[in-house]
């Protein structure tokens, strides 16, 4: 009877492993079909075209994963999956830097454009203020 | 032998040695030298400490020759140690909005002073020029008056010339300059013509001096006319009033007026006969209404001077006619006198029996001998 059992439970142990590694490989496959579509986002929302670079390599490294997926050699998939999360976070935090840069630069073109209004108001000014004395002279 | 121990040894030296440092792992090394690393160890401690423990682990990779797993770990340290630093790189650009939003502010705030000063200096400006405009307008108002009060200044003295040389013109027809002074009186006329026609044209300065030119030429024929004027008419005033003194005498009844000429004195005798009787010098009475007719004569001419002349017929000496017809004229002066005729106006005298008016040898031509006469002279 012993060998029965053994060889029964060998069977059991055999099914739940391999009901675990398609459970995996379901899971991978989510992931990178979620981070395609992330990657397709990312590019949307760069719409400065300033992570170009990134979002290919993401896309590549996608690639890669999709590659190994084929292969079923999925704990490679699950080194590029994890690399490419961290990448379209990398993608994130570059595009709101790069926007936040952006954005300062604006400001700080514009503080230099009404320097450059105060410069020539103030010319103006000067020159308002010769006018009305020249004319406040005359009407004396 | 000894070669294949040499070969041996240096397989094995290198089998040993260290293999070439992966890509992945030398752009690691060179992100880590990022001036901001420090700033993003505070800002994300967790992923660079992530960083830092797969940078050890992809060195350790290497180091033992683990080529694969460096370069994997090398990618996943950089992806982290990015993250931090993209991290770091937004802090410091939101930092820089918020400062350049500040400034922003304050300039705008600079902006919107100076702005405001600029307008305000402006908006003076153009009052300033509104009021040079109007300041030069009423300028030129004042001066379009003070030429319409000029030219109407000049209007009026040309008008009041014009006129004074009118009034002078009309002096010289007074005096007859017409006849009288025929060239002055045209030549102010002409001028005063060519002064109205110039008053006429607005040419007010020429007006003027025309018209002083035409009283001036109106004066002179004034002056030129005037003692013709006046000699004709003082002769014929005198001969009009000789002629109503005449008539006026003649209507004394009795009296027989005698007219005469005497040099450039005439004369208007009136004889008065009867007045005595005979030898006497006391006028009789019946005659006070001849005395008073000569007498209101006289008053009414006060210009005219008279002689009261008394004359005798030849009967008697002469000395002694003389002294009655002096006596018999000077009771008929006092009658006058006494009747209110002016005593200066009157010369009397006594011319006897000399200027007989009839014959002495006949009672008739004596009486009419016998007379005082009272004798206007004009000239």
């Amino acid at each position: 009877m012993k060998p029965i059992r053994n060889g029964v439970l060998a069977l059991v142990l055999l099914c739940a492993g391999h009901a675990f590694a398609s459970q995996e490989a379901e899971d991978l496959k989510r992931q990178i079909e979620s981070q395609r579509a992330a990657a397709t986002d990312l590019e949307r929302l760069d719409d400065r075209h300033l992570v170009t670079d990134e979002i290919t390599l993401l896309k590549s490294w996608l690639d890669e994963a999709w590659q190994q997926y084929s292969k079923e050699e999925y704990k490679k998939v699950r080194e590029v999956v994890d690399r490419c999360i961290a990448q379209a976070e990398l993608i994130r935090q570059k595009i709101t830097a790069a926007k936040m840069t952006a954005y300062a630069n604006d400001r700080e073109a514009a503080v230099r454009a009404t320097h450059a209004k105060i410069d020539k108001t103030k010319k103006a000014l000067l020159d308002a203020q010769s006018t009305k004395k020249a004319l406040e002279m005359t009407s004396k | 032998m000894s070669a294949k121990r040499l070969l041996l040894a240096m397989l094995l030296v290198g089998g040993c040695a260290t293999p070439p440092k992966p890509n992945e792992l030398e752009s690691f090394e060179k992100l880590k030298q990022s001036p901001n690393y420090q700033v993003a160890q505070r800002r994300a401690p967790d992923l660079v400490a992530e960083s830092e423990r797969l940078f050890s682990k992809a060195n350790e990779e290497w180091q033992s020759n683990d080529l694969d797993l460096s370069r994997r770990d090398s990618l996943m340290g950089s992806i982290k140690l990015k993250t931090a630093l993209a991290l770091v790189e937004y802090d410091q650009s939101k930092a820089r909005a918020d400062k350049a939003q500040a400034d922003l502010r304050v300039v705008e705030d600079e902006y919107s002073r100076v702005n405001k000063d600029l307008v305000a200096t402006q908006e003076q400006i153009a009052l300033l020029q509104k009021l040079k405009e109007t300041s030069s307008q009423a300028a030129m108002q004042q001066e379009k008056m003070k030429q319409e009060m000029a030219t109407r200044e000049a209007a009026g003295q040309a008008r009041d010339k014009i006129a004074a040389a009118e009034l002078a013109l009309k002096g010289a027809e007074q005096v007859n300059a017409q006849e009288y002074a025929k060239v002055e009186y045209q030549a102010a006329s002409d001028t005063l013509a060519r002064a109205r026609a110039q008053l006429d044209a607005k040419d007010f300065q020429m007006a003027s001096q025309n018209a002083d030119a035409a009283r001036d030429q109106a004066n002179r024929a004034t002056q030129t006319a005037k003692p013709t004027y006046e000699q004709t008419a003082s002769s014929t005033a005198s001969q009009a009033r000789n002629e109503a003194l005449a008539k006026d005498l003649a209507g004394i009844p009795g009296a027989q007026v005698r007219l005469e000429r005497r040099g450039d004195v005439q004369r208007a005798a009136v004889p008065i006969r009867g007045l005595f009787a005979r030898n006497s010098t006391v006028i009789q009475p019946g005659h006070e209404g001849e005395l008073d007719q000569i007498a209101s004569i006289m008053k009414k001419y006060p210009s005219y001077n008279a002689l009261v002349v008394g004359f005798t017929d030849n009967r008697g000496r002469r000395d002694a006619l003389l002294a009655r017809s002096q006596a018999q004229a000077t009771a008929v002066y006092s009658a006058l006198v006494g009747r209110g005729v002016e005593a200066k106006r009157m010369v009397v005298s006594g011319n006897g029996s000399d200027e007989p008016v009839s014959d002495n040898r006949t009672s008739a031509g004596r009486a009419l001998n016998n007379r005082v006469e009272v004798i206007f002279l004009y000239q």
